[in-house]
Protein backbone atom coordinates (compact mmCIF):
# COMPACT_ATOMS: atom_id res chain seq x y z
CA UNK A 1 0.00 0.00 0.00
CA UNK A 2 1.46 3.22 -0.83
CA UNK A 3 1.80 6.11 1.48
CA UNK A 4 -1.09 8.09 1.87
CA UNK A 5 0.44 11.59 2.17
CA UNK A 6 -0.90 14.36 4.23
CA UNK A 7 -3.16 16.12 2.42
CA UNK A 8 -3.42 14.23 -0.92
CA UNK A 9 -7.57 15.30 -1.92
CA UNK A 10 -9.59 11.30 -1.32
CA UNK A 11 -10.31 11.21 -4.96
CA UNK A 12 -6.67 11.37 -5.97
CA UNK A 13 -5.63 9.10 -2.98
CA UNK A 14 -8.17 6.47 -4.00
CA UNK A 15 -6.99 6.16 -7.86
CA UNK A 16 -3.28 5.77 -6.36
CA UNK A 17 -4.02 3.11 -4.17
CA UNK A 18 -6.27 1.59 -6.94
CA UNK A 19 -3.12 1.33 -9.83
CA UNK A 20 -1.38 0.53 -7.31
CA UNK A 21 -3.16 -2.63 -6.81
CA UNK A 22 -1.92 -3.64 -10.56
CA UNK A 23 0.58 -6.11 -11.41
CA UNK A 24 4.42 -4.20 -11.76
CA UNK A 25 2.91 -0.99 -10.06
CA UNK A 26 4.86 -0.10 -7.68
CA UNK A 27 3.80 2.84 -4.96
CA UNK A 28 5.77 5.50 -7.20
CA UNK A 29 4.59 4.31 -10.50
CA UNK A 30 0.82 4.57 -9.18
CA UNK A 31 1.33 8.41 -8.16
CA UNK A 32 3.10 9.04 -11.02
CA UNK A 33 0.62 7.88 -13.01
CA UNK A 34 -2.30 9.17 -10.82
CA UNK A 35 -1.41 12.78 -11.18
CA UNK A 36 -0.53 11.90 -15.03
CA UNK A 37 -4.15 11.20 -15.38
CA UNK A 38 -5.30 14.23 -13.41
CA UNK A 39 -2.95 16.67 -16.07
CA UNK A 40 -4.61 14.76 -19.73
CA UNK A 41 -7.30 15.86 -21.42
CA UNK A 42 -11.11 14.86 -19.37
CA UNK A 43 -11.68 13.20 -23.17
CA UNK A 44 -8.46 11.27 -23.02
CA UNK A 45 -9.41 10.13 -18.90
CA UNK A 46 -12.53 9.41 -19.93
CA UNK A 47 -12.12 7.36 -22.54
CA UNK A 48 -9.62 5.28 -20.10
CA UNK A 49 -12.58 4.59 -17.85
CA UNK A 50 -15.05 3.67 -20.50
CA UNK A 51 -12.71 1.15 -21.76
CA UNK A 52 -11.76 -0.44 -17.81
CA UNK A 53 -15.77 -0.70 -17.68
CA UNK A 54 -16.08 -1.97 -21.14
CA UNK A 55 -13.34 -4.40 -20.32
CA UNK A 56 -15.74 -5.84 -17.50
CA UNK A 57 -19.32 -5.33 -18.79
CA UNK A 58 -18.96 -6.44 -22.16
CA UNK A 59 -16.29 -9.43 -22.43
CA UNK A 60 -17.22 -12.90 -21.50
CA UNK A 61 -15.80 -15.92 -21.82
CA UNK A 62 -16.90 -18.45 -25.23
CA UNK A 63 -19.57 -21.32 -24.08
CA UNK A 64 -17.88 -23.27 -26.43
CA UNK A 65 -13.54 -22.38 -26.20
CA UNK A 66 -13.34 -20.44 -23.38
CA UNK A 67 -11.65 -17.90 -24.46
CA UNK A 68 -12.48 -14.38 -24.05
CA UNK A 69 -15.00 -12.73 -26.67
CA UNK A 70 -17.43 -10.14 -26.94
CA UNK A 71 -20.76 -12.50 -28.80
CA UNK A 72 -20.66 -15.92 -27.44
CA UNK A 73 -19.76 -17.63 -29.08
CA UNK A 74 -16.41 -16.32 -30.40
CA UNK A 75 -15.68 -15.33 -33.73
CA UNK A 76 -13.15 -18.21 -34.03
CA UNK A 77 -15.72 -20.70 -33.42
CA UNK A 78 -18.19 -19.18 -34.78
CA UNK A 79 -16.01 -18.97 -38.30
CA UNK A 80 -16.84 -21.82 -40.64
CA UNK A 81 -13.57 -21.65 -42.11
CA UNK A 82 -11.96 -22.68 -39.37
CA UNK A 83 -11.71 -26.68 -39.32
CA UNK A 84 -13.77 -27.70 -36.53
CA UNK A 85 -11.83 -31.02 -36.04
CA UNK A 86 -8.80 -29.90 -35.33
CA UNK A 87 -8.94 -28.46 -31.05
CA UNK A 88 -5.68 -26.99 -30.13
CA UNK A 89 -5.36 -26.38 -26.67
CA UNK A 90 -3.67 -23.43 -25.11
CA UNK A 91 -3.08 -22.34 -21.36
CA UNK A 92 -4.22 -18.36 -21.54
CA UNK A 93 -6.23 -16.32 -24.23
CA UNK A 94 -2.86 -14.75 -24.62
CA UNK A 95 -1.21 -18.04 -26.33
CA UNK A 96 -4.28 -17.98 -28.91
CA UNK A 97 -3.08 -14.43 -30.36
CA UNK A 98 0.37 -15.45 -30.27
CA UNK A 99 -0.49 -18.56 -32.25
CA UNK A 100 -2.65 -16.77 -34.24
CA UNK A 101 0.32 -14.15 -34.90
CA UNK A 102 2.08 -17.48 -36.32
CA UNK A 103 -0.51 -17.36 -38.90
CA UNK A 104 -0.01 -21.16 -39.81
CA UNK A 105 -3.23 -22.78 -38.13
CA UNK A 106 -6.50 -22.42 -39.14
CA UNK A 107 -8.35 -24.60 -36.53
CA UNK A 108 -10.33 -24.07 -33.53
CA UNK A 109 -9.20 -23.21 -30.19
CA UNK A 110 -9.47 -24.54 -26.32
CA UNK A 111 -8.43 -22.35 -23.54
CA UNK A 112 -7.99 -24.20 -20.11
CA UNK A 113 -7.30 -20.93 -18.28
CA UNK A 114 -4.15 -22.43 -16.35
CA UNK A 115 -1.95 -24.88 -15.95
CA UNK A 116 -1.50 -28.24 -13.59
CA UNK A 117 0.31 -26.39 -10.86
CA UNK A 118 0.40 -28.81 -7.35
CA UNK A 119 2.75 -26.77 -5.99
CA UNK A 120 0.30 -23.82 -5.99
CA UNK A 121 -2.37 -26.04 -5.19
CA UNK A 122 -3.74 -26.03 -8.79
CA UNK A 123 -5.49 -29.16 -9.71
CA UNK A 124 -7.70 -30.59 -12.98
CA UNK A 125 -10.88 -29.37 -11.19
CA UNK A 126 -9.59 -25.69 -11.47
CA UNK A 127 -9.00 -25.44 -15.10
CA UNK A 128 -11.48 -26.01 -18.01
CA UNK A 129 -10.67 -30.02 -18.74
CA UNK A 130 -14.79 -30.66 -18.61
CA UNK A 131 -15.56 -28.41 -21.27
CA UNK A 132 -12.89 -29.84 -23.69
CA UNK A 133 -13.86 -33.57 -23.13
CA UNK A 134 -17.48 -32.36 -23.39
CA UNK A 135 -16.16 -31.30 -26.88
CA UNK A 136 -14.29 -34.22 -27.61
CA UNK A 137 -17.06 -36.61 -26.37
CA UNK A 138 -19.19 -34.27 -29.03
CA UNK A 139 -17.80 -35.46 -31.83
CA UNK A 140 -16.31 -34.47 -35.15
CA UNK A 141 -13.01 -33.78 -33.55
CA UNK A 142 -10.25 -35.62 -35.12
CA UNK A 143 -7.26 -33.88 -33.44
CA UNK A 144 -6.70 -32.30 -30.13
CA UNK A 145 -3.22 -30.55 -30.45
CA UNK A 146 -1.86 -29.50 -27.05
CA UNK A 147 0.03 -26.44 -27.40
CA UNK A 148 0.46 -25.91 -23.52
CA UNK A 149 3.99 -24.33 -22.22
CA UNK A 150 7.29 -26.82 -22.60
CA UNK A 151 7.64 -26.75 -18.73
CA UNK A 152 7.04 -29.15 -16.17
CA UNK A 153 3.46 -27.38 -15.32
CA UNK A 154 2.77 -27.55 -19.06
CA UNK A 155 4.00 -31.53 -20.24
CA UNK A 156 2.16 -32.42 -16.44
CA UNK A 157 -1.07 -30.77 -18.07
CA UNK A 158 -0.60 -32.01 -21.90
CA UNK A 159 0.12 -35.47 -20.40
CA UNK A 160 -2.83 -35.44 -18.11
CA UNK A 161 -5.50 -34.05 -20.72
CA UNK A 162 -3.98 -36.94 -23.22
CA UNK A 163 -4.85 -39.53 -20.58
CA UNK A 164 -8.46 -38.29 -20.52
CA UNK A 165 -8.97 -37.42 -24.44
CA UNK A 166 -6.84 -40.57 -25.49
CA UNK A 167 -9.71 -43.44 -24.59
CA UNK A 168 -12.55 -41.28 -26.58
CA UNK A 169 -10.40 -42.28 -29.97
CA UNK A 170 -9.10 -38.97 -30.77
CA UNK A 171 -5.57 -38.47 -31.81
CA UNK A 172 -3.80 -36.64 -29.27
CA UNK A 173 -0.65 -34.04 -30.74
CA UNK A 174 1.58 -32.12 -29.04
CA UNK A 175 3.79 -28.96 -30.55
CA UNK A 176 7.31 -30.02 -31.53
CA UNK A 177 9.84 -28.73 -28.82
CA UNK A 178 13.62 -27.72 -29.98
CA UNK A 179 15.52 -24.66 -30.61
CA UNK A 180 14.01 -21.29 -30.51
CA UNK A 181 15.06 -19.24 -33.75
CA UNK A 182 18.16 -17.10 -32.51
CA UNK A 183 19.40 -19.32 -29.96
CA UNK A 184 22.45 -20.20 -28.99
CA UNK A 185 23.57 -23.87 -29.12
CA UNK A 186 26.10 -23.27 -26.05
CA UNK A 187 23.51 -22.54 -23.66
CA UNK A 188 21.01 -24.89 -24.54
CA UNK A 189 19.86 -27.35 -21.91
CA UNK A 190 19.94 -31.21 -22.23
CA UNK A 191 16.30 -31.89 -22.58
CA UNK A 192 15.63 -29.38 -25.77
CA UNK A 193 19.01 -30.18 -27.27
CA UNK A 194 17.65 -33.73 -27.12
CA UNK A 195 14.14 -33.05 -28.48
CA UNK A 196 15.83 -31.17 -30.65
CA UNK A 197 17.88 -34.07 -32.39
CA UNK A 198 14.85 -36.38 -32.26
CA UNK A 199 12.66 -33.61 -34.24
CA UNK A 200 15.64 -32.93 -36.85
CA UNK A 201 14.46 -32.99 -40.20
CA UNK A 202 16.01 -33.51 -43.74
CA UNK A 203 17.07 -30.71 -45.34
CA UNK B 1 27.85 -20.26 6.41
CA UNK B 2 30.01 -20.28 3.51
CA UNK B 3 32.45 -17.56 2.74
CA UNK B 4 30.64 -14.08 2.39
CA UNK B 5 32.17 -13.30 -1.41
CA UNK B 6 29.73 -12.03 -3.64
CA UNK B 7 29.53 -14.71 -6.07
CA UNK B 8 29.24 -18.22 -5.16
CA UNK B 9 28.63 -21.36 -7.21
CA UNK B 10 26.51 -24.34 -5.40
CA UNK B 11 24.87 -27.47 -7.04
CA UNK B 12 21.23 -28.05 -6.64
CA UNK B 13 17.78 -29.71 -7.15
CA UNK B 14 15.06 -26.90 -8.15
CA UNK B 15 11.92 -27.63 -5.84
CA UNK B 16 9.66 -25.04 -6.94
CA UNK B 17 8.73 -22.21 -9.42
CA UNK B 18 6.97 -18.31 -8.90
CA UNK B 19 6.47 -16.17 -11.65
CA UNK B 20 8.15 -12.43 -10.70
CA UNK B 21 6.66 -9.55 -12.53
CA UNK B 22 7.01 -9.19 -16.42
CA UNK B 23 9.60 -11.74 -17.18
CA UNK B 24 11.74 -12.80 -13.59
CA UNK B 25 11.12 -16.01 -11.92
CA UNK B 26 11.67 -16.78 -7.86
CA UNK B 27 12.79 -20.50 -7.71
CA UNK B 28 13.24 -22.44 -4.46
CA UNK B 29 16.57 -24.79 -4.82
CA UNK B 30 17.63 -27.28 -2.66
CA UNK B 31 21.74 -27.83 -2.34
CA UNK B 32 23.87 -30.27 -0.30
CA UNK B 33 25.74 -26.90 1.36
CA UNK B 34 23.32 -24.08 1.10
CA UNK B 35 20.53 -25.81 1.75
CA UNK B 36 16.70 -24.88 0.67
CA UNK B 37 16.65 -20.97 -0.49
CA UNK B 38 15.16 -18.87 -2.95
CA UNK B 39 16.92 -16.80 -6.07
CA UNK B 40 15.67 -15.08 -8.34
CA UNK B 41 16.12 -15.76 -12.14
CA UNK B 42 16.34 -12.00 -14.42
CA UNK B 43 14.41 -12.74 -17.84
CA UNK B 44 14.27 -16.04 -17.77
CA UNK B 45 10.63 -16.62 -18.60
CA UNK B 46 11.74 -14.98 -22.28
CA UNK B 47 12.11 -17.28 -25.06
CA UNK B 48 15.68 -16.32 -25.54
CA UNK B 49 16.52 -16.88 -21.76
CA UNK B 50 19.89 -19.26 -21.61
CA UNK B 51 18.64 -20.50 -18.29
CA UNK B 52 15.38 -21.35 -18.55
CA UNK B 53 15.65 -24.86 -19.81
CA UNK B 54 18.71 -25.34 -16.55
CA UNK B 55 15.88 -24.18 -13.91
CA UNK B 56 13.48 -25.95 -14.62
CA UNK B 57 11.74 -27.27 -11.22
CA UNK B 58 13.32 -31.19 -11.15
CA UNK B 59 16.02 -30.56 -12.46
CA UNK B 60 19.69 -30.69 -10.61
CA UNK B 61 21.70 -28.15 -11.88
CA UNK B 62 25.30 -26.42 -11.13
CA UNK B 63 24.70 -22.82 -10.48
CA UNK B 64 26.31 -19.65 -9.91
CA UNK B 65 24.53 -17.15 -7.81
CA UNK B 66 25.41 -13.65 -7.25
CA UNK B 67 24.16 -12.32 -3.62
CA UNK B 68 21.52 -10.14 -3.84
CA UNK B 69 20.13 -7.60 -0.48
CA UNK B 70 17.14 -9.57 0.05
CA UNK B 71 17.51 -12.39 -2.46
CA UNK B 72 20.45 -13.71 -4.48
CA UNK B 73 20.13 -13.91 -8.49
CA UNK B 74 21.30 -16.52 -10.54
CA UNK B 75 24.09 -15.74 -13.02
CA UNK B 76 24.51 -19.20 -14.43
CA UNK B 77 22.92 -22.61 -14.43
CA UNK B 78 24.18 -25.43 -16.07
CA UNK B 79 22.39 -28.72 -15.95
CA UNK B 80 23.79 -31.67 -14.85
CA UNK B 81 20.66 -33.94 -14.48
CA UNK B 82 17.94 -33.00 -16.66
CA UNK B 83 15.43 -36.26 -15.25
CA UNK B 84 13.66 -36.44 -18.58
CA UNK B 85 12.02 -39.68 -17.94
CA UNK B 86 10.76 -38.89 -14.76
CA UNK B 87 8.93 -35.09 -16.78
CA UNK B 88 8.19 -37.32 -19.53
CA UNK B 89 6.20 -39.70 -17.21
CA UNK B 90 2.67 -38.37 -15.10
CA UNK B 91 3.19 -40.43 -12.44
CA UNK B 92 6.63 -40.68 -11.86
CA UNK B 93 6.53 -37.15 -12.20
CA UNK B 94 3.49 -36.46 -9.73
CA UNK B 95 5.85 -38.90 -7.03
CA UNK B 96 8.60 -36.08 -7.74
CA UNK B 97 6.84 -33.17 -7.50
CA UNK B 98 5.40 -34.50 -4.16
CA UNK B 99 8.63 -35.49 -2.58
CA UNK B 100 9.87 -31.87 -3.50
CA UNK B 101 7.51 -30.59 -1.88
CA UNK B 102 8.17 -32.81 1.29
CA UNK B 103 11.82 -31.69 1.13
CA UNK B 104 10.42 -27.51 0.84
CA UNK B 105 8.15 -28.62 3.63
CA UNK B 106 10.33 -29.92 6.33
CA UNK B 107 13.41 -27.52 6.04
CA UNK B 108 14.10 -24.24 6.70
CA UNK B 109 15.66 -21.94 4.65
CA UNK B 110 19.87 -22.02 4.49
CA UNK B 111 20.28 -25.10 6.85
CA UNK B 112 22.69 -27.46 5.58
CA UNK B 113 21.36 -30.90 4.89
CA UNK B 114 23.56 -32.94 2.63
CA UNK B 115 22.07 -36.19 4.11
CA UNK B 116 19.07 -34.83 2.99
CA UNK B 117 20.54 -33.89 -0.54
CA UNK B 118 21.24 -37.21 -1.06
CA UNK B 119 18.01 -38.75 -0.32
CA UNK B 120 16.32 -36.35 -2.87
CA UNK B 121 19.24 -37.33 -5.88
CA UNK B 122 18.57 -41.07 -4.74
CA UNK B 123 14.59 -40.48 -5.02
CA UNK B 124 15.07 -39.10 -8.70
CA UNK B 125 17.95 -41.29 -10.09
CA UNK B 126 15.55 -44.10 -8.60
CA UNK B 127 12.21 -43.13 -10.43
CA UNK B 128 14.75 -41.87 -13.29
CA UNK B 129 15.37 -45.69 -13.60
CA UNK B 130 11.77 -46.70 -13.74
CA UNK B 131 11.55 -47.59 -10.14
CA UNK B 132 8.02 -47.82 -8.83
CA UNK B 133 5.83 -44.99 -6.89
CA UNK B 134 6.14 -47.16 -3.67
CA UNK B 135 9.28 -45.20 -3.26
CA UNK B 136 7.73 -42.55 -2.08
CA UNK B 137 7.41 -44.49 1.10
CA UNK B 138 11.04 -45.36 1.20
CA UNK B 139 11.00 -41.26 0.52
CA UNK B 140 8.95 -40.46 3.63
CA UNK B 141 10.13 -42.35 5.94
CA UNK B 142 13.77 -41.00 5.57
CA UNK B 143 12.85 -37.57 5.09
CA UNK B 144 11.21 -37.83 8.83
CA UNK B 145 14.32 -39.43 9.78
CA UNK B 146 16.74 -36.51 8.56
CA UNK B 147 14.51 -33.26 9.52
CA UNK B 148 14.19 -34.80 13.63
CA UNK B 149 10.98 -37.01 13.35
CA UNK B 150 12.40 -40.48 12.94
CA UNK B 151 9.97 -43.11 13.79
CA UNK B 152 10.56 -45.70 16.21
CA UNK B 153 9.82 -48.90 14.06
CA UNK B 154 11.87 -51.20 16.29
CA UNK B 155 10.70 -51.35 19.27
CA UNK B 156 7.27 -49.84 21.16
CA UNK B 157 7.67 -46.10 21.00
CA UNK B 158 6.06 -45.86 24.37
CA UNK B 159 7.42 -48.75 26.80
CA UNK B 160 10.33 -49.49 24.99
CA UNK B 161 9.34 -52.99 24.95
CA UNK B 162 9.27 -55.44 22.04
CA UNK B 163 6.25 -56.08 19.99
CA UNK B 164 5.63 -59.54 20.09
CA UNK B 165 2.36 -60.40 19.45
CA UNK B 166 -1.39 -58.60 18.83
CA UNK B 167 -2.05 -56.02 16.92
CA UNK B 168 0.74 -53.23 15.90
CA UNK B 169 -0.97 -49.73 16.03
CA UNK B 170 0.94 -46.45 14.25
CA UNK B 171 0.51 -43.62 16.46
CA UNK B 172 2.34 -40.60 14.66
CA UNK B 173 2.08 -38.67 18.13
CA UNK B 174 3.97 -41.46 20.13
CA UNK B 175 6.38 -41.20 16.97
CA UNK B 176 6.18 -44.92 16.18
CA UNK B 177 4.86 -48.17 16.43
CA UNK B 178 3.07 -48.97 19.76
CA UNK B 179 2.04 -52.14 21.99
CA UNK B 180 -1.59 -52.82 22.53
CA UNK B 181 -0.83 -52.04 25.92
CA UNK B 182 0.23 -48.41 25.10
CA UNK B 183 -2.46 -47.79 22.39
CA UNK B 184 -4.34 -45.71 24.91
CA UNK B 185 -0.91 -44.03 26.54
CA UNK B 186 -0.25 -43.15 22.86
CA UNK B 187 -3.64 -41.36 22.23
CA UNK B 188 -4.96 -43.88 20.13
CA UNK B 189 -2.83 -45.28 16.96
CA UNK B 190 -4.59 -47.32 13.43
CA UNK B 191 -3.97 -50.66 13.50
CA UNK B 192 -1.58 -51.90 10.81
CA UNK B 193 -0.78 -54.93 9.18
CA UNK B 194 1.67 -57.27 9.54
CA UNK B 195 2.86 -56.90 6.16
CA UNK B 196 2.87 -53.15 6.14
CA UNK B 197 5.12 -53.50 9.36
CA UNK B 198 7.34 -55.54 7.87
CA UNK B 199 8.00 -52.88 4.57
CA UNK B 200 7.82 -50.17 6.97
CA UNK B 201 11.04 -51.52 9.07
CA UNK B 202 12.67 -52.97 5.69
CA UNK B 203 12.23 -49.37 4.22
CA UNK B 204 13.65 -48.01 7.16
CA UNK B 205 17.13 -50.29 6.88
CA UNK B 206 17.89 -50.51 3.71
CA UNK B 207 18.56 -48.27 0.59
CA UNK B 208 16.19 -46.97 -2.45
CA UNK B 209 17.30 -49.74 -4.63
CA UNK B 210 16.20 -52.54 -2.95
CA UNK B 211 13.10 -50.77 -1.75
CA UNK B 212 12.11 -50.18 -5.28
CA UNK B 213 12.55 -53.84 -6.20
CA UNK B 214 10.39 -55.16 -3.52
CA UNK B 215 7.16 -56.36 -5.42
CA UNK B 216 4.15 -54.64 -3.55
CA UNK B 217 0.30 -55.71 -4.51
CA UNK B 218 -2.00 -52.63 -4.84
CA UNK B 219 -3.81 -53.38 -1.13
CA UNK B 220 -0.44 -52.78 0.61
CA UNK B 221 0.52 -50.11 -1.60
CA UNK B 222 -3.17 -48.28 -0.49
CA UNK B 223 -2.29 -49.53 3.50
CA UNK B 224 1.25 -48.00 3.00
CA UNK B 225 0.31 -44.87 1.34
CA UNK B 226 -2.30 -44.01 3.48
CA UNK B 227 -0.29 -44.69 6.92
CA UNK B 228 2.80 -42.37 5.45
CA UNK B 229 -0.07 -39.54 4.91
CA UNK B 230 -1.22 -39.61 7.88
CA UNK B 231 2.07 -39.46 9.39
CA UNK B 232 3.04 -37.15 6.61
CA UNK B 233 0.25 -35.22 7.66
CA UNK B 234 0.99 -34.91 11.78
CA UNK B 235 4.35 -33.66 11.02
CA UNK B 236 3.66 -30.93 8.77
CA UNK B 237 0.29 -30.09 10.62
CA UNK B 238 -1.85 -29.51 7.07
CA UNK B 239 -2.10 -31.82 3.90
CA UNK B 240 1.01 -31.54 1.64
CA UNK B 241 -0.54 -29.41 -1.63
CA UNK B 242 0.53 -31.91 -3.87
CA UNK B 243 -1.20 -35.01 -1.99
CA UNK B 244 -4.31 -34.46 -4.48
CA UNK B 245 -3.08 -34.39 -7.38
CA UNK B 246 -0.56 -37.12 -6.48
CA UNK B 247 -3.50 -39.13 -5.68
CA UNK B 248 -6.04 -37.75 -8.81
CA UNK B 249 -2.67 -39.31 -11.40
CA UNK B 250 -2.51 -42.49 -9.72
CA UNK B 251 -6.85 -42.80 -9.95
CA UNK B 252 -6.51 -42.10 -13.66
CA UNK B 253 -3.64 -44.65 -14.04
CA UNK B 254 -5.34 -47.50 -12.60
CA UNK B 255 -8.05 -46.00 -14.63
CA UNK B 256 -6.11 -46.56 -17.74
CA UNK B 257 -5.56 -49.84 -17.33
CA UNK B 258 -8.83 -51.18 -16.01
CA UNK B 259 -11.20 -48.69 -18.24
CA UNK B 260 -14.61 -47.62 -16.93
CA UNK B 261 -17.33 -46.30 -19.26
CA UNK B 262 -17.58 -42.87 -18.24
CA UNK B 263 -14.58 -42.05 -19.61
CA UNK B 264 -15.08 -38.33 -20.05
CA UNK B 265 -15.25 -37.47 -16.02
CA UNK B 266 -11.91 -35.98 -14.31
CA UNK B 267 -10.28 -38.26 -11.73
CA UNK B 268 -11.19 -37.89 -7.84
CA UNK B 269 -8.89 -38.06 -5.59
CA UNK B 270 -9.40 -40.51 -2.59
Amino acid sequence: MPDSVAGTPEPIARLIEALHKLPGVGPKSAQRLAYHILRISEEEAFALARAISDVKSRIVFCSLCLNITETDPCAMCSDTRRASSMICVVEQPLDVLAIERAGSYHGRYHVLHGVLNPMDGIGPEDLHIRELLRRVGEGNVAEVIMATNPSLEGEATAMFVQRLVGPLGVKVTRLARGLPSGADLEYTDDVTLARALEGRQEL
Amino acid sequence: MADRSRVYKTEGVILRRRNLGEADSIFTVFSPREGKFDAIAKGVRKARSRMRGHLEPLTRSSLLLARGRSLDVFTQAETIAPYRAVRDDLQCGAVAIYCAELVDRFTIERAENPGLYELLLALLDALEGGAPSHVARYFELHVLALTGYELQLDACAVCGGRILAGDVFLSPSAGGFVCTGCRAKAGGGRIISLRAVKVLRYAHSTDIGSMASLRIDEDLGHELEGVMAEVVRHFLEHEPRTRPYLEQVSALASRVSAPHSEGVELPQGS
